[in-house]
């Protein structure tokens, strides 16, 4: 009863803020929900592998670094438009991952945790040195006039091409939501994610479905690098950031969580915006995940004492 | 008698210098290689070295060139410079381009006392500070314009265009900058110099660039779009140039000047749509190659030999500087510190740049050179140089063109 009431509560605070906010500036709304979705479709693969694989995957945002150079190059040698290379990306990339986990995360999975962590480290350096030596850290930009696409309401002007990165998170999260509980393997990755002994115990091939749930969300990380690329300038690093956004907000919406990690994005864009909306506190916008993740590490160490 | 014993003796002083080396003049580099500028700026100092050779050397000496890397780090470049000192036993230093990694070198080249002709670093606060005055900074030559050098070229050079064109005319001025040194150091030079005098109405705005993590220009570009400037300029990065452009495009922000000062432009700039007419400060365009014949030479030598243009003003600057080197180490005779900074300071080159490099004493140091930088603006895909008129290879296309 209490907990409703406290929600209730939340809801009806965040309606107002919103509220507020809308009639101070429409436009912080529509810009933190558009990087809210870009942030959200990036961290969501992460949310995957460390739910049901259990590993903080390090090189997350470099695997999508490399994709959207693989997409680059495809786009500048054919002429293709990025978006037509979401599923091929989203293909090789899975190929790679699938590769990458066979060679090496797959030997790490009974290795103590820190021995992960400095592996998959390992993979983010080597992916990021490796495009630093063959492309230098010169960067690319495909120049695309749809990424300009607004809508005028009254006097202003409201850029809306980033609501792609808003679909792509939903069908993400909607996608796995159905893959992890109407399919057959969905079942037993979710299965394995819970409890991998007993899993195997029932005749489940742990390993591989751990390497299909890899592949799988890196296939969503390939998806993501031809689409980053619409927007954004890519050089070897530009990965490095994404996945410390994408592990904050996994560890906010709590391990497993996936549609968690849509409303921790959305308090993430939408607070980044608010603060840049204000002169004075335009250059606290970056503190604000650090203060997201240490509140609810804080609140949940609370709880779990009182418990 | 008395004379010969004179010329023995300056010989007995001069020749070590050349000995320990067997007959080569060893010459140390230091970029960050995978930049582009570290990767171009070595390659044209490796061209200036063969041209020297090619030509006999320097005083009957070849020129060796030993590259390194600093990783943009301030202890990968303390370590090359003790690589460089130590194992190479290189003779003089060149190269250098971020502040952040050229701090780091300034302990051990005061350590070793060797000349340094740098090409890169323009933080007064953080490089020109770590050096300290003269006599202690004298090895030191800085051949790239400190910021407060680049700031009073800017402001002199509006001045300059809206006295000629008095269609420009320029009263409000916005910045938006990147929320690093670069930036922040760019925001204090432009209220500084644009805002103190009252001329001007100066406001400004961080962001976070994309070579940080950031990307996202919605709320500064609102600020400034709410700001109506006149001169809307932008210090930041290659990587936030057509996404800042695509982002200006998507509010319909247009400022009567767009302008931006990244230190590089991405590859293909000139030919996206968007660039047309924008405005940028550099050092240097292939489009002086029509004017300046030593820009051409360079450019020719260059393309010949890499198959590729130089993207960058710090090729250049690297190039020069192996030529001012060879030029003092040709007068003084010798590699010895205290003789070659002497030939140095009386350096008269005619850089491919468009203007001859003297070295004069600057807020700290006492052996700056260029001072100036350029006002340029991309134009059917080139980068025009505006002003310093004298350099001028073409006339401002003012305002910036509404969005289609």
């Amino acid at each position: 009863m209490a907990m409703k009431r406290r929600a209730t509560i939340l809801a009806a605070l965040s309606a107002a803020a919103t509220i507020l906010i809308l009639l101070w500036k429409p436009s912080v709304i529509n810009n933190g929900i558009q990087q809210a979705g870009l942030y959200a479709a990036i961290a969501i693969p992460m949310g995957l592998v460390l739910g049901i694989v259990h590993i903080v995957n390090l090189a997350h945002g470099e695997f999508m670094m490399v994709a959207a150079y693989a997409t680059y190059f495809a786009c500048r040698a054919t002429g293709m438009d990025p978006l037509l290379a979401v599923l091929p990306s989203a293909a090789v990339t899975a190929a790679f991952g699938w590769v990458v986990f066979k060679l090496t995360i797959k030997r790490a999975l009974k290795a103590p945790e820190l021995n992960q962590l400095i592996l998959t480290f390992g993979i983010a350096i080597a992916l990021t040195q490796a495009v630093n030596i063959l492309f230098t850290s010169q960067t690319f930009k495909l120049q695309l006039d749809y990424v300009s696409a607004s809508i005028d309401i009254g006097e202003d002007t409201f850029p809306v091409w980033s609501y792609v990165f808003v679909a792509f998170a939903i069908l993400y999260a909607a996608g796995l939501k159905l893959f992890l509980t109407r399919t057959t393997i969905g079942k037993a990755a979710l299965a394995v994610g819970q409890n991998p002994k007993g899993a195997a115990i029932v005749g489940i091939d742990v390993n591989r479905v751990y390497g299909l749930v890899f592949a799988l969300a890196l296939a969503l990380v390939g998806a993501m690098g031809a689409l980053f690329l619409t927007k954004q300038s890519i050089f070897p690093s530009v990965g490095s950031p994404y996945t410390m956004k994408s592990f904050c907000l996994v560890a906010v919406a709590g391990i497993g969580n996936i549609p968690g990690i849509l409303g921790a994005s959305l308090l993430l864009g939408i607070s980044e915006q608010v603060l840049r909306g204000f002169r004075d506190t335009r250059a606290w916008a970056d503190i604000v995940f650090f203060v997201l993740i240490i509140a609810v590490i804080l609140g949940r160490s609370i709880k779990w004492r009182k418990s | 008698m008395r004379k010969a014993l004179a010329l023995l003796a300056i010989a007995l002083i001069a020749i070590p210098a050349f000995a320990q080396t067997g007959g080569t003049i060893k010459i140390g580099g230091i970029w960050t290689l995978s930049d582009i500028t570290g990767k171009q700026g070595s390659a044209a100092a490796l061209l200036a070295v063969e041209e020297i050779n090619k030509a006999g050397g320097v005083n009957g000496k070849m020129l060796e060139l030993i590259i390194a890397d600093d990783e943009g780090k301030a202890d990968k470049a303390a370590a090359a410079v003790e690589k460089l000192a130590t194992v190479d036993k290189v003779e003089a230093f060149i190269g250098g381009m971020a502040s952040g990694a050229e701090v780091g070198k300034i302990p051990a080249y005061a350590k070793y006392n060797k000349v340094v002709v740098a090409t890169g670093a323009a933080s007064s606060a953080i490089v020109e500070k770590a050096l300290g005055p003269s006599p202690g900074s004298d090895y030191y030559f800085h051949l790239h314009p400190w910021d407060y050098n680049q700031g009073a070229s800017y402001a002199e050079g509006w001045d300059a265009i809206q006295k000629k064109y008095p269609s420009i005319k320029i009263k409000k001025i916005f910045l938006a900058y990147e929320e690093g040194a670069f930036g922040k150091s760019s925001w204090d030079a432009t209220k500084l110099l644009f805002g103190s005098d009252k001329r001007y109405t100066v406001d400004g705005a961080p962001f976070k660039s994309a070579l940080l993590g950031g990307g996202d220009y919605s709320a500064v570009l609102e600020a400034a779009k709410d700001f109506k400037p006149d001169l809307f300029l932008w210090a930041g990065y290659d990587a936030d140039a057509l996404p800042m452009l695509e982002q200006s495009k998507a509010i319909k922000f247009t400022p009567k000047i767009y302008l931006g000062a990244p230190p590089g432009w991405p590859i293909g700039f000139g030919s996206s749509k968007l660039s047309k007419n924008v405005m940028l400060y550099g050092m240097w365009s292939p489009s002086m190659n029509d004017t300046n014949p030593a820009s051409k030479k360079f450019y020719d030598a260059y393309v010949k030999k890499y198959r590729e243009e130089p993207a960058t003003y710090f090729a250049l600057l690297a190039y020069d500087a192996v030529m001012i080197l060879a030029d003092g180490i040709r007068v003084a005779g010798t590699t010895e510190t205290a003789a070659l900074v002497k030939a140095l300071e009386a350096t008269k080159y005619a850089s491919p740049l468009g203007e001859t490099i003297t070295f004069k004493p600057s807020n700290i140091i006492k052996h700056q050179g260029i001072t100036r930088q350029k006002i340029l603006q991309w134009q059917n895909g080139f980068q025009e140089v505006l002003w310093p008129f004298e350099a001028a290879t073409a006339a401002p296309v003012f305002p910036f063109p509404a969005w289609k």
